[in-house]
């Protein structure tokens, strides 16, 4: 049987890749995508149990992702495993690194916040005085944000606000806020902070995922083949021209060696798996700056209060409950002198319970504590931007080989000073709210999460205009190799305080766009 | 034996060639006849239809057989089970639950670091109560066991904040795993279906359990 030809080969099924195949295929373009793990059968493989029911009684198996603080007993097999797939980092720095190699990726599991970035993080330079600035801005991205959101059906508020830029919204009325929330709008207003509401991608079916929402589409086009449990060894370079002429990859199971060739390689696979199979590769890093830049959001900062008069159970209807969204509300204004740069969103959430960690109790005491407070809490977070900088990297651990026997990644990143004062802010102004509130304050904590808990790594291939700087260009195309883009969050220059994934998906419907194009006039 | 040898008998009488002869007869008037229906290709591979047998939990059987704390580190557990989570409100506490039971085999699977923790956290309580009230652990009052455990309990604005002090990080996970372990437990589950409280499908102690899913054999 003749051996299909492809034009295009995408690495990778969740966001990114999900949108790369439904641009191009729509476009008449065929392509071949490659993912790394097996398709989830959601009537199959799940099923509702007790915690007895299973091995380790809802513990997970000890030892089994350390590095996922989001893995349980329920989950923990949707997960990459560690053992399987490992990475190294230093002992004094922690990474989480959260991956998901199903059909469909993270996409199946993400929680549907979706944002776009602001020119507050596309210029970054120019209002923090330092760093580096997208070679693009919100203008570029807008039109895509917009068939982005459609697609997604994303439900928001219009707000007009320049941090917290409107999309196409689908029209969702949001319900009346309770006195609890009106308190903390009214306390966050006097302080000239503007307060919103979630932004949410509604999906179809109760998904807002590449599977349900992109690939279908694809695969309608009949244009599309994908091969599932292909793990990408490495991308395959023409000698003669430079030019990426496919992939190297091994089946899952068996380890069978297996070549594909395509006129246009996409790289989609999740910002550090792309990263690892280009430096696994050995292309496309004549800057240097592959693997550096890596960055993601602050996740941790925490401040719980207790409404007294909601205690016991006596709390009347509309005090309780509800949630509201501040936007980034630091750094805005030039005037706005802090000592640090950037910003954090605040979310605020009313009607939850005290957990049992809050108060250094045992036994019955406890019990009537928590009895006590029960629904009568109301907790605000932070999702909070990290500088982007040079030594927060990855590079290839060439020590160490995961079970198909590629290298794997390395991976150091630290907060600094910046970060520090960034969620000591945070922890103080809500706390500040909640003590102008009148409610007692139950647990603080500036603390974060050590990064790449957000699931939200960005950079590594950042973009730019000067090919010295950058390795992708605006397009997100190597400068140096031609046919190559990388589509997932690789590209990011700043990752912004808030969700990436409506940013990833507009790009990679850019970026798709513009390859269609270059291929139809033959220039790639 | 005696049912053995006309067994065999019965397999090299004379008989057997007349009963081969029926058997041809039989085959030849069959292939006169139409044709059978073609079969479908899973009756040719394997049964169709596969009985689902009941079969129950260990636990519904046999009691857990706890073998990795000494009997002094296991007596200590078990007071503690009893202090931080007794039974409350209709619940099994952590020994109607056998928590200390569970979380004897739990550590038993542990990482290192782990155990470790849990074993010096146990030794240094037992050391503690005989320090100060020359009487093992176990067999302290609720009041002379309190007086130990209260200065090591620590607020935790997030269950990953652990204390760098080991006796207290002990004490913050000890107390975390007797609590999870017992409302995570057959017993508390019955207690919760006894008295009515809903199922609750986002709660920890029941959900959506992803089986492996398409995994790789270790074969």
């Amino acid at each position: 049987m003749p051996i299909k030809t492809y034009d295009v080969l995408i690495v990778g099924s969740g966001h990114s890749g999900g949108m790369a195949a439904n641009i191009l295929t729509q476009k008449g373009i065929s392509c071949l995508m490659l993912n790394a793990g097996p398709e989830a059968d959601y009537d199959k493989d799940r099923s509702i149990k007790h915690a007895y029911e299973l091995p380790y009684r809802g513990f997970n198996k000890p030892g089994r992702l350390p590095h996922v603080f989001q893995a349980n007993e329920f989950n923990a097999n949707q997960w990459v495993d560690e053992k399987e797939v490992p990475y190294t980092c230093p002992p004094d720095a922690p990474y989480n690194w959260v991956r998901v190699r199903l059909l469909g990726g993270r996409s199946l599991f993400w929680a549907r916040q979706s944002f776009r970035l602001s020119n507050f993080e596309f210029k970054a330079a120019e209002i923090d005085g330092t760093g580096d600035s997208w070679p693009i801005s919100l203008e570029d991205l807008a039109p895509f944000y917009s068939r982005v959101e459609r697609i997604f059906r994303v439900a928001g508020r219009k707000e007009g606000w320049p941090q917290f830029p409107d999309g196409d919204f689908v029209d969702t009325p949001y319900p009346p806020d309770t006195e609890t929330i009106k308190r903390v709008t009214e306390i966050a207003n006097k302080r000239g902070v503007q307060v919103s509401k979630w932004r949410s991608a509604l999906g179809k079916d109760g998904l807002a995922s590449s599977i349900n929402l992109l690939l279908p589409d694809a695969l309608a086009t009949g244009k599309l083949d994908i091969v599932q449990n292909a793990i990408v060894r490495q991308i395959s370079v023409d000698k003669d021209t430079g030019l990426a002429s496919g992939a190297h990859f091994v089946d899952r199971h068996s380890g069978r060696e297996m070549h594909v060739k395509a006129r246009a390689v996409v790289l989609a696979a999740g910002c550090l798996e792309s990263t690892r199979l280009l430096l696994n590769s050995n292309v496309a890093n004549s800057s240097g700056v592959m693997g550096h830049y890596l960055v993601d959001q602050m996740y941790g900062v925490s401040v719980v209060a207790s409404v007294p008069e909601a205690r016991d159970g006596k709390a009347p209807p509309g005090l309780m409950g509800g949630s509201a969204f501040i936007p980034r509300f630091r750094n805005l204004k030039k005037s706005d002198k802090r000592n640090f740069i950037k910003g954090y969103c605040v979310h605020i959430n009313s009607g939850g319970s005290a957990s049992p960690n809050f108060f250094p109790l045992y036994g019955a005491e406890l019990q009537a504590k928590l009895d006590s407070y029960a629904n009568s809490c109301i907790s605000g977070g932070i999702f909070g931007e990290r500088v982007a900088r040079y030594e927060n990297h990855v590079r290839i651990d060439d020590k160490v080989t995961d079970r198909w026997g590629i290298p794997v990644l390395h991976i150091e990143a630290r907060d600094s000073e910046n970060e520090r004062n960034l969620t000591k802010d945070a922890a103080d102004t809500i706390e500040e709210w909640f003590h102008e509130a009148g409610w007692e304050l139950i647990c603080k904590t500036d603390r974060v999460n050590p990064p790449g808990y957000s699931i939200h790594e960005v950079g590594t291939c950042r973009m730019g205009d000067d090919p010295k700087k950058s390795v992708l260009n605006k397009w997100s195309q190597s400068h140096d190799v031609k046919n190559l883009f990388v589509v997932d969050g690789a590209s990011f220059v700043t990752c912004g305080w808030q969700n990436p994934t409506m940013t990833i998906l507009a790009l990679s419907m850019r970026a798709s766009e513009y390859l269609a194009e270059q291929m139809r006039t033959n220039s790639i | 034996m005696r049912r053995r040898n006309f067994v065999r008998s019965l397999l090299i009488s004379p008989i057997a060639p007349a009963v081969l002869a029926e058997e041809q007869k039989a085959a030849n008037t069959k292939a006169i006849q139409p044709p059978p229906e073609a079969r479908t290709p899973v009756r040719q591979f394997g049964p169709t239809e596969v009985p689902h047998l009941p079969v129950i939990a260990c636990d519904l059987a046999a009691r857990p057989a706890p073998n990795y704390f000494n009997k002094i580190q296991f007596a200590t557990l078990q007071k503690l089970g009893g202090i931080l989570q007794p039974p409350l409100k209709n619940n099994p506490g952590a020994i109607e639950a056998q928590a200390p039971e569970f979380l004897d085999f739990l550590i038993s699977v542990s990482p290192e670091d782990r155990q470790k923790l849990y074993l010096s956290g146990l030794d240094s309580l037992e050391q503690q109560a005989k320090d100060k009230f020359q009487r093992s652990f176990c067999d302290l009052e609720a009041q002379q066991a309190d007086a130990i455990l209260r200065p090591l309990l620590v607020v935790r604005p997030w269950p990953e904040d652990l204390p760098s002090d080991p006796v207290q990080n002990f004490i913050t996970q000890v107390h975390e795993d007797l609590r999870t372990a017992t409302m995570n437990s057959r017993e508390w589950a019955l207690a919760a279906e006894k008295s009515g409280r809903r199922f609750s499908r986002g709660s920890r102690t029941s959900g959506y359990y992803w089986a492996p899913i398409d995994p790789i054999s270790e074969g």
